[in-house]
């Protein structure tokens, strides 16, 4: 079993009455809440919070990309996976990952995740994702295109690792007359490649074919990931093979403290911080973003989705989040995560407004009481 | 008259296409709202002209929206339609997205339109001239700037509520097809106004004064560009101006095209 510590570097000052005046966090969030010398000393912090992952033995740290938003600051997870390249050791640098239709030409990502396993000693993990529904808005790229783009772009990045340049590549969205990156990946044929997904089949059907890693993206009910992990294992058998454990990963918000009371009484107001604030507008589908009956299943499936849970028995029943003393912690892991059948968590531990001091004991503790348990699953 | 609905074949995509009447044949294109049922207005319409009301690439029941990328697909996609029902020359009226559609048409093939009517019209931008994100999903926003009465009965109904809503798989695809020519830029093709001077077919532009959508501005832009052009505006009438005002747009049509 593998543990990463991901982090989200959320926006920690809203304003008290966010939620009354904005209807949501994402693209149209005015810039003006948005310090920029608070910035300075926020991104500063959460780099510190997953430095101390490398320090306390995590597998590996886990950064991602989103726009024009509050929920996540790192419009470029780049920049971020290159910092930790040089302030961390050991750990992975799962950089899950770059939203490819929104990079032009997507050969940028075959050039900068390279830089990156380069520098860290081929220490990353290259994610790659279609980008969420609010980036389409925030880009102006057109969604209708967002699947046959990342398809083009996925296919053309690995063809640059792999396959000896300068070559051409027209495709349908870019036409490239030399593909020829600077510098090459340090891991050969090329570093591993994880792919979050919110359960779309059309993904899921595409990890499991090519034998890639797939992250189960956070926030829904327990239900939701099963279902969506049998699938990927089902896809898996349908091309041939059966799926590892080490292919399947589960992003989950986790919080620990000494005794259960203590744990929520602590990480409860950052949580609803985040679910009242930072989950709003962070599930919106453009047209064409998937196909109309997914739309239509996804619009049907909100139900089983964080901002549903209301209490902390909700909350904690779906799965939503991980909460508790280390003993509670480790006995509710070890139920859930041979259920899910997963090889990967990873562990969302900053959640919302929670302060630097709270996060680094939770993940101490975690590190230290809760993960020595839990290895051999 | 009964108007009647078929599955044709053009250049190779399944095309929705219903029709009925006699006389002189009238090609309706639809908006990005997707009305393609067969509506009192059209039935009027029937009466004194053949009325063509085709589904665009993926609305509706029409299949072939991934070999569409941009309007122009879409234009010549509507070219071949008008040669696969025999018509050498028609004359068209185009609503919204529609609208655009046929100014494309007119462009591209100047002595296949007999006349031309442009309706709440897409396709220009000017850079003082605001208009609303009709892809955001927020279906309340869009029945304040589609309607000049957002609270009406009209209004209310137009557009699918809940995802129980039998209308709403059909509502999505209309969102996509959309998306897919419009989405960027943004219900224009820069490039149009340099164009308009080749269109040689008698004009009307038809506008709602309230048109929050594509606004009034816009209408005067297409008039200056165009030849033979006049345009005519609707008073207490928003973007939806041939459901707003059905009665007004069917006599338009008639004094225009007769």
């Amino acid at each position: 079993m593998k543990f990463f510590a991901f982090h989200l570097m959320p926006w920690d000052r809203l304003p008290a009455d966010f939620a009354q005046r904005h209807a949501s966090a994402w693209t149209w969030i005015p810039n003006a809440l948005y310090d920029p010398a608070h910035g300075g000393t926020l991104y500063n912090r959460y780099l510190d919070e997953l430095v101390l992952a490398d320090r306390l033995g995590f597998d590996g740290v886990c950064v991602n990309e989103h726009h024009q938003n509050a929920y996540g600051l790192m419009p470029s997870p780049n920049l971020m996976g290159a910092i930790l390249a040089r302030q961390t050791r050991n750990v992975k640098i799962a950089v899950i990952g770059n939203a490819l239709p929104l990079y032009n030409p997507p050969t940028r990502v075959a050039e900068e995740f390279a830089m990156i396993d380069v520098i860290s000693g081929g220490r990353l993990i290259a994610g790659m994702v279609v980008g969420g529904g609010p980036e389409y808005f925030s880009f102006s790229v057109n969604p209708t295109f967002a699947r046959s783009m990342f398809s083009e772009a996925f296919d053309l990045i690995l063809r640059a690792w792999t396959e000896p340049g300068p070559f051409e590549h027209y495709g349908q969205h870019w036409k490239l007359r030399y593909v020829n990156p600077w510098p090459r990946p340090l891991q050969q044929p090329h570093p591993p490649i994880w792919i979050p997904g919110a359960g779309s089949k059309e993904t899921i059907d595409f990890v499991a074919q090519r034998r890639f890693g797939y992250m189960g993206i956070p926030y829904f009910h327990l239900d939701f990931f099963q279902r969506n992990f049998d699938m990927f294992r089902d896809a898996c058998n349908r091309a041939g093979y059966t799926a590892s454990p080490e292919q399947l990963g589960w992003l989950l918000p986790i919080y620990c403290a000494e005794t259960d009371e203590q744990a929520w009484n602590e990480y409860e107001p950052h949580l609803r911080y985040f679910i009242d604030n930072l989950l709003q507008g962070l599930v919106v589908l453009p047209p064409g973003y998937t196909s109309a009956r997914s739309v239509a299943a996804i619009g049907k499936a909100l139900d089983k989705f964080m901002s549903a849970a209301k209490t902390r028995q909700e909350l904690e029943r779906g799965g939503y989040v991980v909460v508790g003393s280390p003993a509670t912690v480790r006995d509710r892991l070890s139920e859930l995560i041979p259920r899910l059948g997963v090889g990967n968590l990873l562990g969302l531990f900053q959640m919302g407004t929670l302060p630097h001091e709270l996060t680094c004991r939770s993940m101490t503790i975690f590190a230290e009481q809760v993960i020595p348990g839990l290895r051999n699953l | 008259m009964p108007s009647q609905s078929s599955i044709i074949e053009v250049a190779g995509r399944k095309i929705q296409l219903t029709q009925g009447g006699q006389g002189a044949p009238l090609l309706y294109l639809h908006s990005a709202a997707g009305e393609t049922d067969w509506t009192a207005f059209h039935e009027q319409l029937s009466r004194r002209y053949h009325v063509y009301l085709p589904a665009h690439p993926g609305f509706a029941v029409s299949g072939g929206l991934e070999s569409i990328h941009d309007i122009q697909d879409l234009a010549w996609h509507t070219i071949d339609l008008i040669a696969s029902l025999g018509c050498s020359r028609l004359s068209i009226v185009g609503f919204s997205l529609g609208g655009w559609l046929a100014a494309e048409v007119a462009i591209l093939r100047p002595a296949l339109v007999e006349k031309l009517m442009l309706v709440s019209s897409a396709g220009i931008r000017l850079p003082d001239v605001r208009s609303p994100d009709i892809f955001l999903d927020d279906r309340e926003m869009l029945r304040r700037v589609l309607f000049h009465d957002p609270d009406g009965e009209l209004a209310r109904n137009f557009i699918p509520q809940s995802a129980q809503d039998e209308r709403m798989l059909l509502w999505i695809r209309a969102r996509e097809a959309s998306a897919r020519v419009a989405w960027n830029p943004y219900f224009h093709n820069p490039k149009l106004p340099g164009h308009l001077r080749r269109i040689q077919a008698p004009t009307m532009l038809l506008w709602g004064r309230q048109d929050q959508v594509f606004p009034l501005a816009l209408g005067e832009a297409f008039r200056k560009g165009i030849p033979d052009c006049q345009l005519k505006i609707l008073e207490n009438c928003g973007h939806m101006l041939p459901f707003e005002k059905p009665d007004d747009f069917v006599r338009h049509c008639q004094e225009f095209f007769d």
